[in-house]
């Protein structure tokens, strides 16, 4: 929200005296503006010289901020909507797939979570690999622990000429990111580039992965200023926004800590459980098996069913 | 609120609210002068805030700024990796399954109570020479437990040149001539050593590491034995030791990326109740488990060292066998060679 100065060359209602007026009540922006009621604020006015001018720069400034709402829908148009767009990502792995009624849902976080060598990165890597080959979309993957493999996603890709190859694998755009503020930085170029591009259907960016989360949250969360769960907070949000304004299907990870009893939980703790649509929790099962489990889900039921990844063979297969 | 997102102090972040600057577009086109007066602040901290701030600014602006975040396509990355030298183990077996040894641009992980000959002969074959196929590269080694054994060293370092010199002559028919020739005091010459005796000592180290390796290009690996050792011992707050293990982490992600070297951690091996039973694990636990990009574990089997992949994002699970000999790491002597293609246990 812009500060309130910004707007006097637009409305030359809006002049110093409403200026001065304004910054006396503590509104600096246009956001101030909303922490205030109207009626109050017309009676501060009327105890000024010249009050109809200052009401008129009121109303004026109530008109744009209610001008900036987002626009609504109803639930008809909605499930019509749902009905019509096949709104969901297939992951690579049809024991995954079935296991999530279709895969990953555009417009949605999901957070993968399992504890060290669960097949986290595998399952971001082989996800990359099938949007960028069978659904031909972009995907941005965001990488903190120098472990983006291309060679395992050429091999997931499997046998194709080597032209395709080059041009499924130019879909795929790896950031190595090391703190926080560069992630926001990077979404927030992905967000402006988004922006422009709403209009092309085909080579959008579909899917957006971050692994992992936790490991730029885990410095900056719990030293004694809130700042920390603050930057996690506004980090959800932005990811959120990006999933849901522009239909991007957005894919975390995240690690586990140990819990009362013995148990394993997700880390990054109650502020961000939140914020991803759906959880899924991997674990490993003896050999190289790992079982995957839903924790949360909009629509589905929660950890009943399980599916199983096994990359013993160096390439993924499924059983459920 | 924009201003969340510039990397600066929490205290400049709630005078810039309340002074009513939440967009960055605000700030940017500001005078220093002004916005110190504003603030309350010194103009130099306001030149930095603002400096910050069209930065940030100039990001949405600007069509072609991946190249600022250093964003690569997987093509690309899938070049590089075909085409980079592994730090080799002077194991066959080893080097097998690692995919041709350790790999540079990641923080590879071992496990083991001690593994000062593995280090070691590590920090010697960095250096082999490009024309014998290694990366000609210097070593840094940090210890934080006192247990590097210089006389050690030179015992790996002259077997190894020895090595090279046989191998040189076998090649070209002819001794090498002495310029190309290393002996074992330009071998030790190139393994820079810091000693740490307490975590802050480390962390500090971590952070000026950045700093010596612009100026010493040549360095290719970073030995650190072990991370674990100054963490485990009287940290009162496992909160902090959490948020320290997890930003020393990063620190050295992003050594490993930008000056395209390998960083090789020791953690130490404990056991673990779970399940009604003690298991090996690594310290520190599930947060420190996650910040690495490789793990290996070296265990004995049977009167043999075995070494285990426990954790890679291309390689697969397997062991294989190695021997440690007077001249190092060399290839196991057993009766069965082949490597052994076992389940985890």
């Amino acid at each position: 929200m812009p500060p309130l100065k910004s707007l006097g060359p637009g409305f030359p209602v809006i002049d110093s005296d409403f200026q001065s007026f304004c910054a006396s009540l503590g509104i600096l922006s246009v956001e101030d503006f909303l922490l205030h009621d109207l009626d109050a604020l017309a009676a501060q006015a009327d105890l000024r010289p010249s009050p109809e001018r200052l009401k008129q720069g009121l109303a004026l400034v109530f008109t744009i901020i209610e001008s900036m709402h987002q626009p609504w829908r109803n639930g008809m148009e909605i499930l019509e909507d749902v009905q019509k767009n096949k709104r969901i990502l297939s992951t690579g792995c049809e024991g995954v797939d079935s296991l999530l009624k279709g895969g990953l849902h555009e417009g949605h976080v999901t957070e993968l979570t399992g504890p060290s060598s669960s097949g986290k990165t595998q399952f971001c890597l082989m996800a990359s690999a099938e949007v960028a080959y069978k659904h031909k979309g972009l995907v941005t993957y965001i990488d903190t622990g120098n472990s983006f493999s291309a060679k395992r996603i050429a091999h997931s890709i499997g046998q194709v000429d080597k032209k395709v190859l080059q041009t499924v694998m130019n879909r795929i755009i790896c950031y190595s990111v090391y703190d926080i503020f560069t992630l926001l930085a990077v979404l927030h170029e992905l967000e402006f580039r988004l922006k422009s591009q709403i209009c092309e259907r085909d080579g959008i960016a579909r899917l957006l992965v971050i692994d992992s989360i936790s490991s730029l949250i885990t410095p900056i969360l719990g030293s004694n200023g809130p700042q920390g769960r603050g930057l996690m907070t506004s980090t959800g949000w932005l990811l959120k926004k990006v999933a849901d304004e522009y239909g991007t299907a957005v894919l975390v990870s995240n690690h586990t800590v140990s819990g009362n009893h013995g148990t394993t939980k997700p880390a990054l703790g109650e502020s961000w459980k939140v914020i991803p649509h759906t959880r899924l929790l991997l674990t490993q099962v003896g050999g190289s098996n790992c079982s995957i489990s839903i924790i949360k889900h909009p629509s589905l039921e929660n950890a009943t069913s399980f599916s199983l990844l096994n990359h013993s063979q160096f390439c993924i297969t499924y059983k459920v | 609120m924009e201003v969340g997102r510039l990397p600066i102090s929490a205290a400049q972040k709630g005078k810039l609210i309340s002074a009513g600057y939440t967009t960055l577009s605000s700030i940017s086109s500001l005078s220093p002068t002004l916005l110190s007066r504003d603030l309350n602040i010194s103009e130099t901290d306001a030149l930095e805030i603002i400096k910050h701030a069209s930065l940030g600014g100039t990001m949405d602006d600007c069509s072609s700024s991946r190249a600022i975040i250093g964003a690569q396509t997987a093509w690309d990355v899938l070049h590089e990796e075909e085409s980079a030298t592994r730090i080799t183990t002077s194991s066959v077996d080893l080097d097998h399954i690692l995919g041709g040894g350790i790999s540079c641009c990641e923080v590879t992980e071992i496990g083991k109570i001690t593994a000062l000959t593995s280090l070691i002969q590590l920090a010697v074959n960095v250096q082999i020479p490009v024309h014998c196929g290694g990366l000609g590269g210097k070593a840094i080694y940090i210890d934080t437990e006192g247990s590097f054994m210089v006389e050690r060293v030179l015992q790996i370092a002259q077997a190894c040149a020895v090595e090279m010199s046989t191998s040189y002559a076998s090649s070209h028919n002819s001794l090498p001539p002495s310029h190309i020739l290393m002996q074992p005091e330009d071998i030790l010459e190139n393994i820079i050593y810091f000693r740490v005796c307490s975590y802050t000592e480390q962390i500090a180290l971590v952070n000026y590491l950045d700093k010596f390796i612009s100026e010493h290009r040549e360095v290719k690996l970073v030995i650190i034995d072990s991370i674990t050792f100054h963490f485990r011992q009287d940290f009162d707050d496992l909160a902090l030791r959490t948020r320290l293990l997890g930003g020393m982490a990063l620190k050295l992600m992003k050594l490993a990326k930008k000056f395209v070297l390998a960083v090789v951690l020791l953690n130490q091996v404990t056991t673990k109740y779970t399940e009604g039973s003690f298991q090996l694990s690594l310290a520190l636990g599930d947060s420190w488990s996650h910040a690495c990009t490789n793990r290996i574990i070296l265990y004995w089997n049977c009167d043999e060292r075995y070494a285990y992949i426990d954790k890679s994002p291309s390689l697969r699970s397997t062991s294989a066998p190695y021997a440690v000999t007077s001249s190092g790491i060399r290839n196991s002597v057993s009766k069965c060679q082949q490597i052994l293609r076992t389940q985890a246990t």
